[in-house]
């Protein structure tokens, strides 16, 4: 992540009331708007654990909550070394683009579920959720788990949680079609070969690792005919 | 606005609707079939997506669109269930079912006298609505038979004319024939099952699938891709009623097929007899059908919603209501699960076709003494993927991990990784009595996208012989887990009380119109232009998927019209 990116989160979130409305030039200038920011210690460049703070603009989520669904995904299924994880996935795409689409009856249930977050994050923590470090963070998912985070109205902590966790498993696993799993990461952490047409009696004998066949997608050409004799 | 004129017409183009449309139409009636969803057929399902099947339950209802709702008890405030396990398309759920294709045991027609007359009065549950089939598994085998051939079941005999055959279901019912198909393949998941299970002493088979072991007829052998369990099959190999029955009522010439049309009332004339239905079109329209026979094949949501629904002056609380029956006495299997991992080798879940592999029937009916078990009747036994269908998104959603570890952050990721591939579920899918309690009437609260009020269940399976029955199910399926050599066994969560798989009761079959709905023809007992078909009509559940019955019974009724009704119109009781 780039210092300034994390300025113009930070100037972003922190004073988005009071200067929203020059937000969009933020683009040219970010640095020195984020001088401008309210000036708080410790939180103009600080040693943040956040997740990278997005490059682009999304088709449904604002910028910040796109920083902040992608940071609760990452918690949700952690990148480790040789081991990837949400982000990897983009698991922030697939569910930037299902609210923009086939979710769009979710809009404001992720709209108020992230207030929902902030609020609490904010009481208890005295920060937003992206600044926390991953142990804070585990903490706020855990507590919104257990139906124990405040600051949620409504969707309630325990149902934004859910809802999180099943689109986290939907990004990590579905069909990269979608938007999620890219190069099939989700599929060769657990093993799925994928949309395979056919398997062979050899194939449902061994005991070992399926390796007869690539992983593949639905929109693969390596298509077999689907015939068994 | 269309009206149109049929001899019958069917509501609902499914498991059953489809079979009757068949039958009618090839007699000679002239049919109009309507199905509120699409016709698709086996191009239509070249995807194995799992997000778009399985996950967001294309072949099913959209729930948002056409709620049922749920409550454990009448204080209770019903909310909308998740996923609904019925079909939405011609063909119905045999579109997308798992195609599990059972024979009811002879002694799941009459539950209440074989209980009584094994273990005295005292053992039927108190509180409890059993009563017996009006007819016997005797009367029922010949439409078995025929089910079996025309839908194409794969399959072992375990008691062909009364010689039990080993590798077969020696707990089955006496069979007039073997299966038109032997059984599919077994995977590692059936393997292993197998092996453990008769170390126990078990007596393990392959379980009856409308899966094509062989090309059978028209249609391909089985590629076992695993995309069956919330898929409709990319080669056609699924017996699926879509596949198999529509094309005959097509051929026919005197079948006529709607599609996108919603009934919404049976429609009566003043001496209390049915006169034809009144349906939403597509385009929001309404039509109307005027038809000699009126024949409810929908879901039993949607049966008894219509009975509720089209009340008049002659049947002032619902058709078929005359009892104060209609609507009660539903029932639905109860999952217990056991999950079973193993280091020493992969079980490849993802590989075979999905839903209950390999079964064992030694603890489901009355196929084990009861006597000093404080329950009757019992569950199904089968080993299967985490929810049926075997993707990874199905897996995190069902697999819940084992005590000890979260279900989500580092530790999970890490169990995922590495027992995707190698693990199994079993499961015992547990009969579940009838209680007049649990029921279905309309919610005052919800509406579908026609306006019309949501199908509302008051269920709660909680009860003391249910606790019972799945306590005692529970160590069976540890104790096999244990035995098919898995490293570690721990149990899956119970449901909150809300009804599980294989929705049926509502409009009971019976001897009796002063305790059921229907006679075994599906007849309504006071209004005999009308009949019921489906699971609604059943009496009592088994521990057996029952699509089979559904679908012999279907036979049973449209011979019954065609040969009897059509020539004399009356009761066939």
């Amino acid at each position: 992540m780039a210092e300034h990116d994390k300025a113009r989160r930070s100037f972003l979130l922190k004073s988005a009331a009071s200067v929203g409305a020059i937000a969009g030039a933020a683009g040219g200038t970010s640095e020195a708007n984020a001088r401008q920011a309210p000036s708080k210690a410790g939180h103009i460049a600080p040693a943040l654990q956040s997740t990278p703070l997005n490059d682009k603009h999304r088709a449904f989520l604002s910028d910040d909550e796109a920083s902040t669904v992608a940071a609760i995904a990452e918690r949700i299924m952690p990148g480790q070394p040789g081991s990837p994880g949400a982000t990897d996935a983009d698991v922030l795409n697939y569910i930037d683009l299902s609210l923009a689409g086939a979710y769009a009856d979710q809009q404001e249930f992720y709209r108020q579920g992230l207030i929902g977050l902030e609020a609490f994050c904010n009481e208890k923590f005295k920060d937003s959720f992206v600044y926390l470090k991953p142990a804070q963070q585990e903490e706020a998912l855990a507590a919104m788990e257990a139906g124990k985070a405040t600051g949620f109205t409504w969707p309630a902590g325990q149902a934004f949680f859910n809802t999180l966790r099943t689109h986290t498993m939907e990004g990590m696993f579905s069909d990269p079609v979608y938007g999620g799993n890219k190069d099939f990461v989700g599929w060769r952490l657990v093993g799925f070969p994928g949309a395979q047409r056919l398997f062979t009696t050899a194939d449902l004998k061994n005991k070992g690792e399926f390796t007869r066949l690539p992983i593949i997608g639905i929109q693969s050409v390596e298509k077999t005919t689907g015939r068994r004799k | 606005m269309a009206n149109d004129k049929a001899d019958v017409v069917i509501v609902g183009v499914g498991a059953s609707g489809g079979i009757i449309a068949a039958e009618l139409a090839k007699a000679g009636m002239k049919v109009i079939g309507l199905e509120r969803g699409p016709k698709l057929s086996t191009a239509n399902f070249q995807s194995l997506d799992e997000l778009r099947y399985f996950q967001r339950q294309e072949t099913r209802p959209n729930v948002k669109k056409q709620p049922v709702t749920w409550r454990p008890n009448a204080n209770a405030k019903a909310t909308p269930i998740a996923g609904q396990n019925n079909g939405n398309q011609v063909g119905g759920g045999t579109v997308h079912y798992g195609t599990l294709s059972w024979r009811f045991h002879e002694d799941d027609f009459k539950v209440r006298s074989s209980t009584i007359s094994r273990y005295g009065e005292k053992a039927v549950p108190e509180g409890s609505s059993v009563i017996d089939w009006p007819l016997s598994y005797n009367e029922l085998e010949p439409y078995y038979d025929r089910a079996e051939r025309e839908v194409g079941i794969s399959g072992r005999a375990g008691n062909l004319k009364g010689s039990k055959i080993a590798g077969g279901n020696v707990f089955e019912a006496p069979r007039q024939n073997e299966y038109p198909m032997p059984p599919l393949e077994l995977d590692q998941a059936g393997m292993l099952f197998d092996e453990g299970a008769k170390k126990l002493g078990y007596h393990p088979f392959p379980s009856p699938r409308a899966i094509n072991s062989k090309p059978y007829g028209d249609r391909p052998a089985c590629t076992y891709c695993t995309f069956c369990q919330a898929f409709g099959c990319f080669v056609g190999a699924k017996g699926s009623i879509n596949l198999t029955k529509v094309p005959e009522a097509e051929k026919s010439g005197n079948f006529k097929l709607v599609t996108g049309a919603m009934v919404s009332k049976v429609n009566m004339d003043s001496t209390g007899k049915a006169t034809g239905v009144t349906y939403f079109g597509p385009d929001g329209s309404e039509n109307r059908v005027d038809a000699d026979i009126v024949i409810l094949g929908g879901f039993i949501y949607d049966n008894i919603r219509l009975m509720l629904l089209s009340k008049m002056e002659k049947h002032p609380s619902g058709l078929g209501n005359a009892s104060g029956h209609l609507g009660k006495h539903i029932m639905a299997h109860i999952g217990a699960r056991a999950f079973a991992i193993f280091d020493n080798q992969r079980v490849n879940i993802f590989m075979g076709p999905s839903a209950q592999r390999h079964t064992v029937d030694d603890f489901n009916a009355d196929n084990f003494d009861h006597s000093n078990l404080g329950f009757i009747r019992g569950a199904q036994i089968s080993v299967h993927p985490a929810d049926l269908e075997a993707g990874p998104i199905g897996t995190a959603m069902s697999l819940t991990p084992p005590p000890g570890t979260p279900r989500w952050g580092a530790a999970y990721k890490e169990f995922l990784a590495k027992y995707y591939t190698r693990f199994a579920a079993i499961n015992a899918q547990t009969e579940h009595l009838p209680y007049a309690e649990n029921m279905i009437d309309l919610d005052p609260n919800y509406r579908d996208m026609f306006g019309l009020p949501a199908p509302r269940m008051t269920y709660d399976w909680r009860r003391p012989d249910e606790q019972k029955r799945i306590a005692f199910l529970s160590e069976k399926l540890q104790e096999i887990g244990h035995a098919m050599g898995a490293s570690k066994v721990w149990l899956g969560a119970l449901s909150p009380g809300s009804p599980g798989a294989h929705h049926q009761g509502g409009a009971r079959m019976g001897s009796d119109p002063r305790d059921s709905v229907v006679n075994s023809y599906g007849q309504v007992w006071d209004i005999p232009n009308l009949f019921v078909v489906g699971s609604a009509t059943h009496v009592t559940m088994s521990g057996f998927n029952p699509t089979l019955t559904i679908q012999a019974l279907a036979y049973r009724t449209a011979e019954a019209i065609a040969t009897r009704y059509r020539k004399s119109p009356g009761s066939l009781v």
